[in-house]
């Protein structure tokens, strides 16, 4: 079992729905980013997504365009990225997993990649830009180092296409709420909640919601059909006001919708 | 030789590298594109638009004096005469058209120097469909007239700050747009990178071009070319004219780059002759990048050319030597530019001013008897007050 998937077992025996927290390696600075994630854990967070910065995030809304050219700026690198990660293998006992568009891990190369994500003590990876039909290369490096490859599902994704990403999928699936990029959202899609049930019958992968979380009211109205939400820009708009204190209380504040569900 | 285009591959080049949220659009797309672009009606549709509101054919014109001054017979296919000044109709009418077929009520693109985006908003005028155009805000500057054009033309122009404001954040953003926007949108694709299909379906757009040079050549010189020069920044005029010449090995393709003010300065767009494989804008193709996987920024003159990517099949004529890539600098496309205007009359495109400069510079290599094709892929009325400004500065 992976550790991603022993994670969730442990949060369904508690009944509790995980909170993803996701944060741009090297935002606001290399120091204060490394000692946030550091403590996300202390606050709330089940599992952590750090974003490794690109210059064309095509699947992203501008508060992570916005980090990722402050951290790119300031020198962040995928080889940092690692540097950071072994740093928390120290400090972390939740998963953390690399959010990164496929460029930067195709120039590292794919079995450095697969290697440096084992030694760091990564285990999951989310390339946004690597659709299923391209994926089999970094899947099958991955799957030898026991590390899963996240694939998405949207509300769009027709059902024969469903069935074959559930089929390859590990760790967790992750389900882009709207039909658009990250970003704040006041509602969601009905076609959401049909395309979760849908997912419920068709696998026994965790389901985690991403794209446009960002109010205690949204977490209420998803946590009945989620195992997990994955919150992003909510918490870098804070950070990039300069508010670290508010991403520690509203952490607080979302667990308490994620905690006793049946 | 043929191009292999199953699962969207050209050799190992291209593919679908692209947000699960856009693959329904792909997948949409590649479908109605097989199934219409083979019905008659749809060909005949299409023929009919690009004769009667394109102008097609262009001519093929034997440049006389600049023949002369080169030292062989020297033949330029006039995509600058094709409706709204240059060889982009060819793929948005067709392009317009079969998102017509889709019931699509809404386009929408990118644009760099401006161009594509004004053919894209003609289009969108003559089929009454909504359309919003994404611009890098340094483009903008530059080419202020063609957002002009395009408002007049009814469109939405929107400016692009994002990370270089130009070309390759304004793809991002229409990108983004289409994610949200794809039930009722289509994006027309304006070169032939990108996803699977629009290398493909851009490029079968855009053989007009080739299909009609190789008659008119047979026609007015009665063989067959020995050069092709076409200049290269996502590479869609090139590829439509090197495409139909694709099997006749002995035609020689060359693709010329922008060299901005030189390879070495690191201020420039020549991909292919710079760049190393990778992945930009959903396909996999040369790209220029830092050793960290980060795109590049680019320079050129020319905005049709300041791209950091490039489209599948040129890295793989590329790969398998079909086509020479070379690149000239800003300066040697600005002689060239003088030197067409003085020689012919006519006043090229910065970009295709890169192809001429080529022409120019291995002026020594050519024989007497050779004929050479060059792709004058547009008109630069748009680049008159650029050169202007860059001239009275020097």
């Amino acid at each position: 079992m992976s550790t991603i998937a022993e994670q969730f077992s442990r949060l369904r025996s508690r009944h509790q729905r995980g909170l993803i927290t996701y944060l741009t390696a090297g935002f606001p600075d290399r120091n204060t980013s490394l000692r946030l994630m550091e403590n996300v854990e202390k606050w709330g967070t089940d599992l952590l997504e750090i974003g490794v910065p690109f210059s064309d995030p095509i699947a992203d809304g501008p508060v992570i365009q916005q980090t990722s050219q402050v951290a790119l700026a300031q020198g962040m690198n995928l080889g940092l990225v690692f540097q950071h990660c072994q740093h928390l293998a120290g400090h972390l006992s939740i998963p953390y997993l690399l959010m990164t568009y496929y460029n930067p891990v195709y120039q590292y190369g794919l079995k450095n990649f697969a290697r440096d994500c084992r030694k760091t003590g990564v285990s999951g990876i989310i390339v946004p830009d690597l659709s299923l039909e391209e994926s089999e290369p970094l899947r099958s490096l991955l799957r030898e180092q026991n590390i899963d490859l996240i694939q998405f599902v949207t509300p769009f994704t027709p059902l024969a296409r469903m069935k074959r990403i559930v089929r390859l999928a590990s760790g967790f699936l992750y389900v882009v709420s709207v039909a658009g990029v990250t970003g704040e959202r006041k509602s969601f899609d009905p076609l959401l909640i049909k395309c979760l049930k849908q997912l419920r019958n068709l696998t026994r992968l965790p389901l985690a919601v991403g794209f446009g979380v960002s109010t205690p009211e949204q977490i209420k109205y998803l946590a009945p059909h989620v195992d997990a939400v994955i919150i992003g820009s909510y918490f870098l708009r804070r950070l990039a006001d300069g508010k670290i204190e508010e991403v520690e209380k509203s952490m607080a504040n979302f667990k308490v919708f994620l905690t006793n569900h049946e | 030789m043929r191009a292999k285009t199953a699962k969207g591959r050209f050799g190992r080049f291209g593919g679908c590298f692209v947000p699960e949220t856009l693959m329904p659009a792909l997948t949409e797309l590649a479908r109605a594109y097989y199934r219409f672009s083979r019905q008659k009606d749809f060909k005949e549709e299409l023929a009919s638009l690009l004769r009667r509101y394109a102008g097609r054919p262009t001519p093929l014109f034997l440049a006389e004096r600049f023949s002369r001054f080169i030292g062989c017979e020297v033949y330029l296919k006039r995509e600058d005469l094709a409706f709204t000044g240059a060889h982009k109709i060819n793929n948005t009418l067709g392009q317009a058209l079969l998102a017509r077929w889709c019931h699509k009520k809404r386009l929408i693109a990118e644009t760099g120097a401006g161009q594509h985006g004004v053919a894209t908003a003609t289009v969108a005028a003559l089929f009454g469909m909504k359309c919003s155009i994404y611009m890098g805000e340094l483009d903008w500057q530059r080419q202020h007239l063609n957002v002009v054009r395009m408002k007049l033309l009814g469109a939405e122009v929107i400016p692009v700050r994002s990370g270089s404001k130009t070309l390759k954040d304004a793809i991002n953003e229409t990108m983004r747009d289409w994610i949200a926007s794809f039930p009722y949108t289509h994006y027309v694709f304006g070169t032939v990178a990108g996803p699977h299909p629009y290398p493909l379906i851009v490029r079968n757009f855009q053989a007009v071009i080739g299909r009609e040079a190789k008659r008119q050549i047979l026609e007015q010189a009665g063989r067959l070319p020995d050069y092709l020069v076409a200049c290269v920044g996502g590479g869609s005029n090139s590829l439509g004219l090197f495409h139909p010449f694709r099997r006749h090995r002995e035609v020689r393709f060359i693709g010329v780059e922008a060299a901005g003010r030189g390879l070495a300065s690191g201020f420039h767009a020549a991909t292919l002759c710079r760049g190393r494989p990778g992945v930009l804008h959903g396909s996999f193709s040369y790209v220029l990048q830092d050793k960290n996987g980060q795109i590049a920024s680019t320079h050129s003159v020319s905005a049709g050319l300041d791209y950091p990517g490039v489209g599948p099949e040129h890295s793989y004529y590329r790969e398998i030597g079909r086509a020479s890539y070379t690149a000239v600098t800003d300066s040697e496309a600005l002689r060239a530019f003088h030197l067409l205007c003085e020689k012919e009359g006519i006043i090229p495109a910065l970009e295709s001013a890169h192809a001429l400069a080529w022409v120019i510079k291995n002026r020594r290599r050519f024989r007497k008897r050779d004929i050479v094709i060059v792709n004058l892929s547009g008109r630069g009325d748009k680049d008159v007050a650029e050169v202007a400004k860059i001239e009275g500065k020097e």
